[in-house]
């Protein structure tokens, strides 16, 4: 049996949660937080006595090195014990611990996949920014430890756009707004090929809309246990924020009505058990709307994202930019939040329009510019976007063709990782 | 994690997120790939929301382990007994897979702790349908009870075009893994992983599990087979079980154990390997900070004091230095 009669392994890796599973399914198999808890209480001690740490650990019932769990176990096992210690692989997406990276894909394969890595190519994503070498690390211990027989190593935003691909058009050119928990990044893409040199990204990210929740939470004097409160800022995040289209507005709908408009939070306090609960008001519409006015949360960067996808298409080739406009994805965690792209677009719109408005009273009325299609489009799969472009993708039969294989690394190393098409004439 | 687990995880994910929201009418359709090839099919159908579909594609069979109508040999009746009143077989199965089951989730039973551990062992259809023949050998075994008519060796597949054999007696039954790895570093590391595992065996605390053994050379017990199937680049692997290790609740453990044996080497020569990646890294930063402190930075050197130009090692430190 060929490993090419089997699904493709498809894993995106994102700063705050991992999606995995096989291509050809429309949803991934695990969508876990990418985060690793170990045992550092056996590693430690390895060089000084290991005979006796040998007894120890058989009396313990453990293998250091395998000591270790990932995603939701994790979470649990360090608030429950204080054994272990929790190491975030990834940040600002890229990865920062490869030990843990290496640790997360073991368990990945073998625990939750449960697949044999020598039996299935993998597809395995990045950001765009992501240093050659770290593709070459990648393809190591893809090829190394795991045996793969072939690797693929995609863009994430290139498959974000891939996941419109299917549901209405083939339209392979347009922007990527990848605001994912890390990172967010605004990538022009022009017929699947990354345009490098206009890439944009702000330092303002899911994880900033958490922190800035969780500071208005606590200025108010919200009762919430303070081990607790970037957990809850989160919840509250991923389940009552929305956008709204105007902010003194929202202020005011919120002072009429309070009934309708704050909820409620319940929680138990972990360390005594004692259930609590607390207001979530403002936050709902303040925490997304820190992407559309930044100076709310920091001092020293104040530039919308509206203003930021506008300045990133106006550096991109001219002859792409109609296009571009016309088709601005939006993908990762931090989309979801309701009306996000109603509001983009709104904005977009408005810096678009007054540009042309403002190049026509140059020109004296004599020549009409044709209006400029603005598009932002949302699907209801953002979340894992991504992922899903890679299982369609994964799914063709090029996509083996294209793959790096176990027999091209034995022959050239793991330089032939170092370079991505999609990045054509660009290093 | 140390051991597989039985079950499969995703399986009984979408298992246990189905009968949560049994009424609400679902399309679902997954395909996904174990290790040894297994794979799985699953299936819901906006119509009947309570009914769903599994399909199992076993490993094919190498020429001396016999299917009986696609499947091992009493795997019928272990999925009868397994999971009598909710499963239902189809036949023919499904076009590609082996066996095609019909689960009626209504039909569950009310006990909430119960109804877990029922689906747990639905999450575990390839224990119950590979292991059939193993079990049986090793229900014979515990009640002592030589096995009516069967061969005195049987072939289990386990993995695609390789089996395992079993010796079955009537007070021990004698299981032999020929062991096979395709990549080179995994030979030599399964070889040294089965002799330290035999060696592990010997030592004080492990006396009641059964005697193992590793040889590089087919035992006596397989000199009945044909020749072809013999070849294994890792050794052989030779287990004893007696009646105490299939006691009561221990003949599950004991047949998933086995079944899932070569995975399980597989599993630890991968983890290995990881570790020694970990080593190995930490010994390159280790020595590029070594190259670090060596390099000449004047400009460093001239704003701090002469004595912190060069890190003197405390003896202690050097000696772990020379041992990784």
């Amino acid at each position: 049996m060929d490993a090419t009669s089997r699904p493709a392994v498809v894993i995106d890796n994102g700063t705050g949660y991992t999606k995995m599973g096989f291509a050809g399914n429309v949803e991934p198999c695990f969508i876990l937080p990418t985060v690793v808890a170990v045992n550092e209480s056996f590693l430690n001690q390895n060089r000084i006595a290991s005979k006796a740490n040998w007894l120890a650990q058989h009396s313990a019932g453990v293998m250091a090195d395998l000591d270790f769990y990932i995603g939701d176990e994790a979470l649990a096992r360090s608030r429950s014990s204080s054994t272990y210690n929790l190491s975030y692989p990834i940040k600002h997406g890229q990865v920062d611990n490869w030990d843990a990276m290496e640790r997360y894909w073991q368990q990945c394969m073998f625990n939750y996949l449960r697949c044999d890595p020598e039996d299935h190519y993998f597809l395995l994503t990045e950001s765009p920014l992501t240093a050659p070498e770290s593709r070459e690390y990648t393809g190591e211990i893809m090829f190394e430890t795991f045996n793969v027989p072939g690797l693929y190593i995609a863009v994430n935003s290139v498959l974000a756009l891939a996941a419109g691909y299917t549901t209405s058009k083939c339209e392979m050119t347009g922007v990527v707004v990848d605001v994912g928990d890390g990172a967010t990044h605004v990538v022009p893409v022009a017929d699947g090929y990354v345009i490098g040199s206009s890439i944009k990204s702000i330092p303002i990210s899911g994880k900033d809309v958490t922190l800035f929740i969780q500071q208005l939470m606590r200025e108010r004097g919200e009762n919430i246990p303070p081990e607790d409160s970037f957990e809850v800022a989160r919840k509250v995040k991923e389940m009552y924020c929305y956008t709204c289209s105007d902010i003194v507005k929202e202020f005011n709908k919120h002072d009429k009505e309070p009934a309708k408009y704050i909820k409620q939070w319940r929680g138990i306090k972990p360390k005594t058990g004692v259930p609590y609960s607390c207001d979530v008001g403002y936050e709902r519409f303040l925490g997304p709307e820190v992407f559309f006015s930044p100076e709310i949360y920091s001092s020293d960067y104040s530039t919308p994202l509206p203003a930021v996808i506008d300045k990133c298409i106006q550096s991109a080739p001219i002859d792409t930019r109609r296009a571009l406009y016309k088709n601005i994805v939006l993908s990762g965690g931090s989309t979801m939040f309701k009306d996000f792209h109603r509001r983009l677009q709104r904005d977009l719109k408005k810096i678009v329009d007054a540009r042309v408005s403002a190049s026509d009273a140059r020109l004296g009325g004599e020549l009409k510019a044709q209006p400029v299609e603005v598009n932002v489009v949302s699907h209801p799969i953002q979340r894992f976007a991504v992922w899903f472009g890679g299982s369609v993708l994964a799914s063709t039969p090029e996509f083996f063709a294209a793959c790096h294989t176990k027999t091209e690394y034995e022959e050239y190393g793991a330089s032939i990782c170092r370079t991505n098409p999609v990045f054509k004439g660009m290093y | 994690m140390i051991l597989l687990q039985s079950h499969s995880r995703f399986l009984l994910q979408t298992l246990v997120n189905r009968l949560h929201n049994l009424e609400k009418a679902v399309e679902l359709d997954y395909h996904w790939v174990e290790f040894g090839d297994v794979r799985y099919h699953v299936q819901v159908s906006v119509k009947n929301p309570h009914l769903l579909l599994l399909s199992v594609s076993l490993p094919t069979p190498p020429s001396e382990t016999i299917f009986f109508g696609g499947l091992p040999r009493g795997a019928i009746e272990a999925i009868k007994a397994a999971y009598a009143p909710v499963v239902q077989i189809l036949d023919p199965p499904k076009d590609g897979f082996n066996l095609t089951l019909k689960l009626n989730l209504s039909k569950l039973p009310p006990d909430e702790e119960y109804r877990q551990a029922f689906l747990v062992k639905i999450a575990s259809v390839r224990e119950v349908v590979l292991g059939a023949p193993l079990r049986v050998a090793l229900k014979h075994l515990s009640s002592r009870t030589a096995a009516p008519a069967t061969d005195p060796l049987l072939s289990l597949v386990h993995r695609p075009n390789e089996s395992f054999f079993l010796v079955p007696q009537a007070d021990k039954v004698t299981v032999v893994f020929p062991m096979r790895f395709k990549d080179s570093i995994d030979i030599v590391l399964a070889t040294s992983f089965l002799q330290e595992f035999v060696e592990a065996r010997r030592t004080a605390g492990l006396n009641n599990a059964p005697s193992c053994l590793w040889s590089p050379s087919p035992p006596l017990e397989l000199k009945d087979v044909p020749v072809e199937s013999l070849s294994a680049n890792a050794g052989f692997v030779t287990f004893v079980i007696s009646p105490r290790h299939v006691e009561g609740k221990k003949l599950d453990r004991t047949v998933w154990n086995l079944s899932s044996f070569h995975a399980y080497v597989s599993y630890h020569v991968k983890c290995s390997e990881g570790f020694m990646h970990t080593r190995m890294r930490r010994r390159v930063e280790s020595l590029i900070q070594a190259l670090d402190r060596a390099k000449p930075d004047l400009e460093k050197s001239r704003k701090t004091a002469p004595s912190r130009s060069f890190k003197r090692l405390s003896l202690k430190e050097a000696r772990a230095n020379s041992k990784s």
